[in-house]
């Protein structure tokens, strides 16, 4: 479970983050939805403990981010924009190094390493070297770096941008499958399709805000419209920065 | 600690893949000594020339005990190439006038105009000379006369190039380009693992992971300084055969690297590696591109030269053979030329080295919490 509690946050001149807060429940997928520039990013990083909040408190499964950064962070998996590929490792290498890095120890983090390769349909790239792979090959690495340590959160920053349906497919099956799991998974997006398709709870923010929480069908009820795309913008109140 | 030695596993593989770096660091390791033992020879060659002049000297049957003064001197004699177009005549009264006390001749021709037999022709006048004033003195002395009568000034020139000094400017570049080494080696690999992690996007993936900054900071250096020491022992091995083709005699002490020598090299070696480590990511981080990190890095690649080059200049001595970098090179050449080595010198500069480099990884530790730095805001 992620909650954010009144986090407010100035870059330079721009108050990126103003008064948020929500919660992403375990067995569910949140979506949060917003224009380029509302904040999902930085409201990402902050959970994590890379942007420190001018006020406000970001906790997961209760505990505060501000106090213990590395027990929050063990809770944690991160699917990063931009993935963040070491070119000269095989998926094999990276997914174990990180499975490493977030605390197994060697023989667990192989075997992790393995499972979720199969788990993915990797084995055919998983010992090549990651330089020259396609979009969707980048985004399947990036996804099992994710969840080989089989997090309890699971956080996305723009996980769809850039693949082709196929890979889409495959990673809305992941999702829902970690879902239900029992893991709780937060995904930002702009994009309105997959946040329909997936999205228990949608958290809908602009400028740094939230502006409205709940179900897509939720949403579209409460603003009078039909389809998620006129109740986002009727919600957000322009039609700057989205992508139907 | 597990997670360390997992940053140092991946950062050696990736760097031993990297073909950037790890080309840098052989290209220097094998060019360098090869360069130096082709400057050593030619330098050896200009310094030894002097010692041995060959002329060639008619009749010098007529006047032994002359021709044994110049050969003391190590003027002599010479048939082939290597004789000086000079020539030395005794003449055929040289005894006779001699026994009589009057002046017996001898005659030198040469061309005065060519430069670059002035310094011969003047060195066989000057040896020539001494020896006249040398049985004018005896002379004197046989009829009862003190000869300091005969010098009423008393030249004292000390002639400070000797072949130890000279030989001790070689070394001493012998030496750096050794040291030099682990900045060398280090650099790429230091570069690609800070400022090309942030330009790659992994830097904030890294820093999401459950691991302290401490942590990273530690792993980076470590993989660093692995790879800074192997570029220092593939350049010892590499100058340990080519520096065996020097001939090292002719300066009167030789640069041997012997087992012992790369032993202390190696436990020198090891702080400065740390240090140029610590310093390269230290500056790398403050970059956000690869170019970028190469430029500022050319920059201060040049501060372990300037150290080096004024100890071998004797600017500030002092408080050169203190400081890192420039008092370790003095430690071993020092140990080169079989002195005693100074080891509160060594002590403090090796102690200064340790605590800059941590220095600077306190510094990184704290800049890598610093949100304008991860993210370049």
């Amino acid at each position: 479970m992620i909650t954010v509690a009144n986090l407010s946050k100035k870059i330079g001149e721009v108050q990126a983050l103003n008064d948020l807060s929500f919660s992403a429940e375990n067995g569910q997928i949140t979506g949060l939805l917003g224009p380029n520039g509302a904040g999902k990013t930085t409201c990402l990083r902050t959970v994590f403990g890379l942007l420190k909040p001018d006020s406000g408190t970001s906790c997961v499964d209760d505990i505060d981010v501000a106090i213990d950064p590395i027990g929050a962070k063990k809770q944690l998996g991160l699917f990063p924009d931009p993935f963040g590929l070491y070119e000269r490792l095989t998926p094999r290498e990276y997914i174990r190094y990180f499975a490493e890095l977030s605390g197994m120890a060697r023989k667990p983090a192989k075997a992790a390493t393995d499972k979720v390769i199969e788990q993915l349909n990797l084995t055919d790239i998983a010992d090549r070297r990651c330089k020259g792979f396609s979009q969707g090959q980048r985004m399947k690495t990036a996804l099992a770096q994710a969840i080989v340590h089989q997090p309890s959160n699971i956080i996305l920053d723009e996980p769809t941008r850039g693949l082709d349906v196929m890979s889409t497919r495959l990673l809305r099956d992941i999702l829902i499958a970690l879902k239900q799991q029992g893991h709780c998974v937060l995904f930002s997006s702009h994009v309105m399709q997959e946040v329909a398709a997936l999205c228990d709870r949608v958290i809908v923010m602009a400028q740094g805000k939230v502006v409205a929480i709940g179900s897509p069908q939720q949403l579209c009820e409460q603003t009078g419209k039909d389809s998620l795309e006129d109740a986002f913008i009727a919600l957000i109140g322009t039609d700057e920065g989205i992508a139907a | 600690m597990k997670m360390i030695l997992a940053m140092v596993r991946k950062e050696l593989i990736d760097a031993a893949r990297d073909k950037r770096s790890v080309m840098a660091g052989l290209y220097y390791a094998i060019g360098t000594p090869l360069l130096m033992c082709g400057m050593f020879m030619v330098l050896i060659g200009q310094l030894s020339s002097p010692e041995d002049l060959h002329i060639t000297i008619n009749k010098a049957d007529n006047a032994p005990d002359l021709i044994r003064y110049l050969d003391n001197n190590g003027i002599s004699h010479g048939e082939g190439k290597s004789v000086k177009a000079i020539t030395l005549t005794i003449s055929d009264d040289y005894a006779a006038d001699m026994a009589k006390a009057k002046p017996a001749e001898v005659i030198v021709t040469a061309d005065k105009s060519n430069e670059k037999l002035q310094k011969s022709i003047s060195r066989l006048e000057r040896n020539l000379q001494a020896y006249s004033s040398e049985m004018g003195s005896l002379r004197l002395i046989a009829r009862g006369v003190n000869p300091q009568v005969m010098a009423p000034l008393k030249i004292t020139v000390h002639d400070q190039s000797t072949a130890d000094s000279k030989g001790g400017l070689i070394l001493g570049i012998a030496i750096f380009t050794m040291i030099y080494s682990v900045f060398i080696s280090a650099m790429n690999l230091a570069i690609d693992t800070s400022a090309g992690e942030r330009e790659r996007n992994s830097l904030a993936l890294l820093l999401s992971h459950p691991m302290t900054t401490r942590q990273l900071v530690l792993g980076k250096v470590i993989a660093v300084t692995c790879f800074a020491m192997l570029g220092l022992v593939l350049i010892m091995l590499v100058s340990k055969v080519a520096y065996m083709f020097v001939p090292w005699q002719e300066l009167g002490f030789s640069v041997n690297i012997s087992p012992d020598f790369m032993g202390l090299m190696f436990a020198i070696g090891a702080p400065v590696a740390l240090l140029a480590s610590t310093l390269q990511l230290y500056v790398s981080f403050m970059a956000k591109t690869f170019k970028e990190a190469q430029s500022y890095l050319t920059m201060v690649l040049f501060v372990p030269v300037a150290l080096s080059m004024a100890a071998t200049y004797n600017i500030a001595p002092h408080v050169l053979e203190w400081l890192p970098v420039s008092g370790q090179q003095q430690v071993l050449m020092a140990f080169i030329k079989g002195r005693e080595i100074p080891m509160l010198q060594l002590a403090i500069s090796s102690a200064a080295t340790v605590i800059i480099a941590i220095a600077l990884m306190l510094g990184m530790e704290r800049s890598l919490k610093s949100e304008k730095v991860v993210f370049g805001l």
